[in-house]
């Protein structure tokens, strides 16, 4: 790292600039000598190098200005694309580097950088895959082709015996991870060298012979393949930087399409216009041109006449204050100067806030202790140990764990789920719990502010459950009735909804024993579900009749 | 001496006073309750409690005593067995077996016994001729003058303590107690309460008993405790617990958080549990393919898999702003998926609240918006995750605001929930914001804690939607400071169903 930056660099000091790449340092191997960084931005791979992080760094530190300067030779080099590729996987870029030993801790970064790429940016090499070889090993030209799965067969990567390209999506660990991105091909990618021996069957595996980089090895031949042409084309170019500055000669590859030809590397920059009104506007900085330019330079970029050059090693730049927002990091966010809003607004909590806090307060005031749950559950909690049939519920499809496979409809079970892992807990237990539920009607979807109460003691009983309703309505000023109801969860003849301007807001009673023994629950309990919004909803109603 | 005396003497209970003066030397509790006429239970407890006085000593012991039994109880009325079978045969000096035990009505166990005892005192032969005969010997007068040893132990006043038994008689309770339900002889603690030198003095100088005990409506109503002393009660005797209603304490925190956003000036805002992809991501200008979807692994609704009530207005301006670009920019360049972007999906961000507040006709510039809502993640949970979690942001939304007013706003935000001036800006980066900033807090216990993150929305998110004017977005994790202030170490306590943890972790 410090070669690369080209001044000495503490850990401490690297744990500050860390947050210039939108990152966080986590970590120093004082035996090992490595840091590590939490990168933050996904949209910035040349920072998953050591290179990236430098050269990034340089500018920082005003080593470096505008966007560095790369060599590339014009190679010799050709890879063919056969019509079939097109077909399957169509895109590939290629250049060769040359000139210097490759060490553990280079060999180590280009794989990392390698595995990064292809797994964050490549969607699981899906869109783009790498794969680097011993040069020395190759006759040129390459071809890139699309075969018969069991029309060719190598020794792959690891491996001792020659196996087919559909042996190995079977037999292969690498095989067996990445053969989905094959899924439904009739012929699958293959790059073999002149004398026809293999270099990779891509995205899965390299061959063992060519496709196997080793320390000590000088010469590299890099090539990617993809279904994106200008991600393949970032990586590319993020790799020829890479390897560039350290201390490779790099050598172009000539890409022979059916219908056209590329060279590769090409390392062109796009352009992007900003202003000093977007700059001020945007940071609140007043900064001269100068100011800009220099901040711009340092932020690696080309300034000419506020038409800004980005470098071809960056992808993640789509409006001006992208730009801006680099020139901000340079510029240092410790040193802008905070600002407070001078605007005058008024707060407002949702209206039913207000309305659940009375509603909460006399549930606290009659002695009941209240309750947070998640708000996942599952049917067997919902339903099967209620007695209850399923009264719509929106189910997960990739749930994490079956304990968390559905959204609540009802609290009543959360409640009862609680006391049957409290059994030992001094009695009376008196618990409730207000929070949102999740009803699904047919195609609707709806949620509902609820509030359960249950009470748990040996003399817990129906009366105690229409206490409990009554002051609630009668401290809320709410007319109401009860009417019988049977419900599965409750003792027959011993439950009864609450009904509020002819709507059912509400069940309660004693729940049935056959619910509690589910539960292994040994004490009688009394329990009320109130739906709030619908009571809310006639409350407003009636209130506003009042008003007129 | 005389002030400690009376402070204990009006500190005595009336069961107390009722019995301390009838404990002697050697006093037991049996005793006691024999002459008290009060309940062995009322007895024992007033012991208990002027032994906790040191007015009395209590010594336990326990005793081997002798009570009768069913049968024991039944013969001391009906006559032993044996005394029957030898009245009857005294009568007529030799009878046939058979009538002899139906003339002393003996069971067969008791029959036989009784020809086992007779026999070994040598009283009676048994003969067989055609019929079996018993007759009396000559050692009948022996018997007849001494009387059998059971019928005697059987006399003496139950229950009998044994270590009090001679020798002989403790062999007849042997035999006793090899038959059939006559005694039974059980270990009795036996409390033996002496009074102390302090008790002594107490009833010297004489323990009224003229004293209210527990104040009554009848007492309040007649006057009666005009005049008169109150007994003193042990004020640090244990009590039984109580438990009370109480707010959950995760959510109380939060109750505070809100009224602090509201006393600030924010308006909150909410949206549903379930949200379609283009509310959740889409809207948020997160582009359909990018990894940045990742992050927001998010859970995806079984039915119905697509919402029919998004907005095409803005779906279409998201669209474009996806595809092509808005306002300068060159967009993500692909095809954005219509029909994915009505996927429902389970909120996992409470920025999914920000589009569609913006969205909205009534929204006022300027105007400071919040929201403190549940969102789920795709997490194994564990002490530090939970799938299900509360999430706060909001934005604001004015013109001319910039990233010193962001840098302010987060000022403010250190100082009202960190307690804390000591701040750190970062640059970070979230899909939705451009520039993007991180905060880190100084908290005064807690040391240098992540408390936000923040950013302005970028112009390809805010267009679409309506909103010309620079908004200020942000959002600010709590769980850390609510867990350090409420003193927890997992964060699955945030929603705890231990009742006896909820009901005692300490009100914050």
């Amino acid at each position: 790292m410090n070669r690369l930056v080209g001044k000495s660099i503490t850990p401490e000091s690297l744990a500050e600039l860390a947050h210039y790449c939108k990152g966080d340092f986590s970590g120093y191997d004082k035996s090992t000598d490595e840091v590590s960084i939490e990168l933050d931005d996904t949209n910035l791979p040349y920072l998953w190098s050591v290179e990236g992080i430098a050269r990034l760094l340089r500018g920082v530190l005003r080593i470096q200005k505008g966007i560095p300067k790369i060599k590339i030779i014009n190679g010799n080099y050709e890879v063919r694309v056969d019509k079939t590729a097109v077909g399957v996987r169509p895109y590939i870029a290629a250049f060769v580097a040359k000139g210097r030993k490759i060490d553990d801790t280079l060999l180590k970064q280009l794989v990392q950088l390698q595995e990064k790429f292809c797994d964050g940016y490549g969607r699981k090499r899906q869109k783009a895959s790498i794969g680097l070889y011993s040069y020395k090993r190759i006759k040129f030209p390459v071809h890139y082709k699309a075969v018969e799965p069991s029309s060719a067969s190598f020794v792959p990567l690891g491996m001792q015996k020659k196996l087919s390209l559909a042996q190995i999506l079977e037999e292969h660990p690498k095989g067996r991870e990445y053969k989905w991105i094959l899924d439904g091909l009739k012929k699958y990618p293959l790059l073999v060298d002149d004398k026809g021996d293999v270099l990779s069957f891509p995205p899965i595996i390299n061959s063992d012979f060519i496709g196997k980089l080793e320390t000590g090895d000088s010469d590299i031949f890099f090539e990617i393949t993809g279904t994106d042409e200008q991600a393949i084309m970032l990586a590319t170019n993020i790799f020829a930087y890479a390897l560039s500055e350290r201390g490779f000669e790099l050598f172009s590859v000539k890409i022979s399409y059916p219908e056209r030809n590329v060279s590769s590397p090409s390392p062109a920059t796009k352009k992007i216009r900003i202003s000093r009104k977007d700059v001020e506007g945007l940071l609140g900085l007043k900064l001269k041109e100068p100011e800009i330019r220099e901040l711009a330079e340092r932020a690696g970029f080309g300034f000419n006449n506020y038409t800004i050059t980005i470098p071809p090693y960056r992808e993640d730049i789509m409006h001006p204050f992208d730009v801006i927002e680099d020139i901000a990091i340079i510029y240092g966010f410790g040193n802008i100067l905070p600002q407070e809003l001078e605007s005058y607004t008024i707060g407002q909590k949702l209206p039913i806030v207000d309305f659940i806090d009375r509603i909460r307060e006399l549930a606290i005031g009659i002695g009941y202790q209240e309750v947070m749950s998640p708000i996942l559950s599952n049917k067997n909690t919902l339903y099967t140990k209620m007695n209850s049939p399923d009264t719509g519920t929106v189910e997960i499809e990739n749930p994490m764990s079956e304990l968390f496979s559905a959204i609540r409809s009802w609290l009543s079970p959360i409640l009862l789920e609680m006391l049957s892992k409290n059994k030992h807990v001094d009695f009376p237990q008196k618990v409730f719990e207000q929070g949102l539920v999740t009803v699904r009607s047919g195609n609707k979807i709806s949620d509902y502010e609820k509030m359960a109460l249950m009470s748990s003691h040996s003399t817990a009983d129906y009366t105690e459950s229409k206490q409990a309703v009554e002051l609630l309505m009668r401290q809320l000023g709410i007319k109401y009735s009860i009417t019988e109801k049977e419900h599965k969860s409750f003792i027959k003849g011993r439950s009864a909804s609450l009904i509020v301007a002819g709507r059912e807001v509400g069940i309660f009673g004693e729940i049935n024993p056959a619910v509690l023994s589910n539960w292994g629950i040994e004490m009688p309990v009394s329990a009320v579900e109130i739906n709030i919004s619908d009571l809310y909803e006639t409350d407003e109603k009636a209130g506003k009749r009042q008003k007129m | 001496m005389a002030e400690d005396l009376d402070k204990v003497i009006s500190s005595l209970h009336p069961l107390e006073r009722k019995i301390l003066p009838l404990v002697d030397k050697n006093s037991n509790v049996s005793r006691i309750v024999k002459d008290s006429g009060l309940s062995e239970t009322e007895v024992n407890r007033a012991v208990q409690w002027l032994r906790s006085k040191r007015l009395v000593d209590v010594n336990e012991s326990f005793k081997e005593v002798v009570e009768l039994d069913s049968n024991g109880q039944r013969y001391l009325k009906e006559l032993m067995p044996e005394r029957r079978f030898y009245e009857c045969l005294k009568a007529t000096g030799k009878a046939k077996l058979s009538e002899i035990k139906k003339s002393a009505r003996l069971s067969d166990d008791e029959f036989n016994i009784c020809i086992g005892i007779l026999k070994r005192l040598n009283a009676v032969e048994v003969k067989k001729d055609r019929e079996i005969t018993i007759a009396l010997t000559e050692h009948w007068k022996k018997l007849e003058h001494a009387g059998f040893e059971s019928e005697s132990f059987l006399k003496k006043e139950f229950p009998v303590d044994v270590s009090q038994l001679s020798i002989p008689e403790k062999n007849s309770l042997g035999g006793l107690k090899s038959r059939k339900n006559i005694v039974k002889v059980s270990l009795l603690k036996d409390t033996a309460v002496s009074i102390t030198a302090l008790g002594r003095d107490i009833l010297r100088r004489g323990i009224k008993t003229d004293i209210v005990d527990r104040l009554t409506p009848e007492i309040l109503k007649s006057g009666a405790w005009k005049g008169r002393d109150f007994r003193r009660y042990d004020l640090l005797a244990p009590v039984p617990r109580i438990t009370g209603g109480r707010k959950q304490h995760y959510r109380r925190f939060l109750e505070n958080v809100r009224e602090k956003f509201i006393s600030l000036g924010f308006t909150e805002m909410t949206g549903p549990i379930v949200e379609t992809e283009f509310w959740n991501m889409d809207a948020l200008y997160m582009p359909q393919f990018h990894s940045a979807r990742d992050i927001h692994d998010a859970y995806y609704v079984k039915e119905p898999k697509y919402s029919d009530s998004l907005p095409s207005e803005f779906v279409m301006k998201v669209k474009y702003a996806h595809e092509l670009g808005i306002s300068g920019s060159t967009g993500w360049r692909y095809d954005f998926d219509v029909k994915r972007t009505h996927r429902h999906v389970l909120r996992s961000q409470d920025t999914s609240i920000s589009p569609r507040t913006l969205s909205l006709p009534s929204l006022n510039i300027p105007g400071k918006y919040f929201q403190m809502v549940r969102c789920f993640r795709y997490d194994v949970i564990d002490s530090t995750h939970l799938a299900d979690f509360n999430q706060i942001g909001g934005f604001v939304v004015e013109e001319g605001i910039n990233l010193r007013h962001l840098i302010g706003l987060l000022k403010m935000f250190a100082r009202e929930f960190a307690d804390t001036d000591k701040i750190k800006v970062v640059p970070a980066y979230f899909p939705f914001t451009e520039p993007s900033a991180a905060l880190y807090a100084k908290h005064p216990e807690m040391g240098w804690i992540e408390l936000g993150g923040s950013g302005i929305f970028r112009p390809e998110m805010t267009n679409p939607l309506g909103v010309k004017v620079p908004v200020i977005a942000w959002g600010i994790g709590v769980e850390r400071v609510a867990m350090f202030k409420l003193g927890l170490k997992d964060i699955r306590q945030l929603f705890s169903h231990d009742l006896e943890f909820l009901r005692t972790i300490k009100v914050v």
